[in-house]
């Protein structure tokens, strides 16, 4: 008959099972969290009379401090063949924080995109948003993960409609 | 020159001095209109002024009525200013600092206001219009039917129980006694909006784009009981809800859930 010596297991089996578990806890959090990203609406999703005329409101997505994002934009366009790029005038909303509406400071000729350029702990987005006569055109807006190329800039000032035009 | 000590005297025409005398009064009448013209114009200015204050004290409590070739505007406060069509018939019914509103009766007005919420009301037979910062045009018929477009911000048309609320590129239409209907955007498909019209529920559902989840909204507190889950499920496959929004309290028609669903799906609208 055998007599089996009993004997404790070695330590480190349970903490690499403990790290493993923890490791893999820690990698579901990262694939969970939402991205940062911009999110483009008409003026009436910021509940604000005061924004009634605004050009389009965004808001920023994936940043954990909604008021904290670093934001700058610029509305590129082509005017009569000639390019333009003026800086955007952008307001917060008061009420609700992270949230921002852009207020047409560029002529009501020639074709526009808006370059929405944003920062969060280390995290960048961009957004290029065509706008025509009757408001952003939602359906051609790039919403990115980075900020935008020229390229990409380019690209959509191309194919934006006229502001003269309906869409 | 003595040429002149050449020439014969003769004396002038009586006639010449007439016409002379006729030219002179002629210019002093042009200087001058007679006294006739002058009570005239003086009349014809004390009624436009006595008419422009009339109109100023009647428009308070009392109708204005446009003619068919004639439209006016509205000063409402330091807030806006609402045009008034042909053939409409409208009255004040306040004009204070912390409520301005109109009574209309039948025809057609624009609004444009800028003010915080819930300062401009315009009653109709069918419900009242509350400006939530905006800009609308509402058409009356004196039946009480009727058709909400608004072109900026937000409208609320309430009746009784109902209340519709209207955002910029959207429509609503009212039924005489049924106050508003379900509001819809005006890029609507036909099909959506024949549907809604119909309120064939199938096609409705059928054909909503991820935008007409403002008509669903609206719909899902208007169905049946038994039609909720099924509107709820529609717009939750167009436009998926954010965690917080509780299926169970969107079908119990919350307030508070249906209010912060609402403001999430504007971001889609």
């Amino acid at each position: 008959m055998l007599r089996f010596k009993a004997h404790r297991p070695p330590l480190g089996r349970p903490l690499c099972a403990i790290s493993i578990v923890v490791a893999c806890a820690a990698a579901g959090m990262l694939v969970s969290a939402q991205a940062f990203m911009f999110q483009i609406a008409n003026p009436v999703a910021a509940q604000d009379f005061r924004f009634k005329s605004a050009a389009f409101v965004f808001r920023t997505v994936g940043c954990a401090e909604p008021a904290k994002p670093e934001i700058t934009g610029r509305a590129e366009g082509l005017v009569n063949g000639s390019r333009q790029s003026l800086a955007l005038k952008i307001v917060p909303a008061a009420a609700k924080p992270g949230v921002y509406a852009v207020i047409q400071n560029w002529p009501a000729e020639g074709r526009w995109v808006v370059n929405l350029n944003g920062s969060c702990a280390g995290m960048t987005a961009g957004a290029v948003i065509p706008v025509g006569p009757k408001g952003i055109v939602r359906e051609s807006s790039k919403l990115l993960p980075h900020a935008a190329s020229d390229a990409e800039v380019e690209a959509a000032l191309k194919s934006a409609p006229e502001q003269g035009e309906s869409k | 020159m003595k040429i002149r000590e050449h020439l014969p005297l003769v004396e002038a025409p009586e006639s010449i001095w007439a016409s002379i005398e006729a030219a002179l009064e002629a210019k002093e009448r042009r200087r001058w209109p007679s006294l006739r013209w002058r009570l005239a114009f003086a009349v014809l200015a004390i009624s436009m002024i006595a008419g422009t204050l009339w109109w100023r004290v009647a428009s308070r409590d009392h109708w204005i009525q446009t003619g068919a070739n004639a439209g006016l505007t509205l000063r409402i406060g330091d807030i806006g200013s609402v045009e008034v069509g042909p053939n409409t018939r409208v009255r004040v019914v306040a004009d204070r600092v912390d409520q301005h509103r109109l009574d209309l009766a039948h025809g057609a007005i624009y609004a444009r206001i800028s003010a915080p919420p819930r300062l401009f009301f315009v009653e109709t037979h069918s419900g009242t219009a509350v400006d939530l910062g905006c800009e609308y045009g509402l058409t009356m018929d004196a039946d009480g039917a009727g058709l909400l477009r608004v072109s900026r911000g937000w409208v609320s048309f309430e009746w009784q129980q109902l209340e519709s609320l209207v955002p910029a590129g959207a429509e609503c239409r009212i039924a005489p006694g049924g106050g508003p209907g379900i509001p819809y955007f005006e890029d609507a498909p036909e099909a959506f909006k024949n549907a809604l019209k119909n309120l064939d529920l199938e096609r409705v559902l059928d054909s909503a784009r991820v935008r007409d989840t403002l008509s669903l909204w609206h719909l899902i507190s208007r169905v049946a009981p038994g039609d909720r889950a099924r509107v709820f499920d529609r717009i939750a496959a167009l436009s998926p809800p954010p965690e917080d929004i509780s299926r169970e309290q969107a079908l119990k028609l919350d307030p508070e859930t249906l209010r912060r669903w609402r403001e999430e799906l504007a971001w889609t609208w």
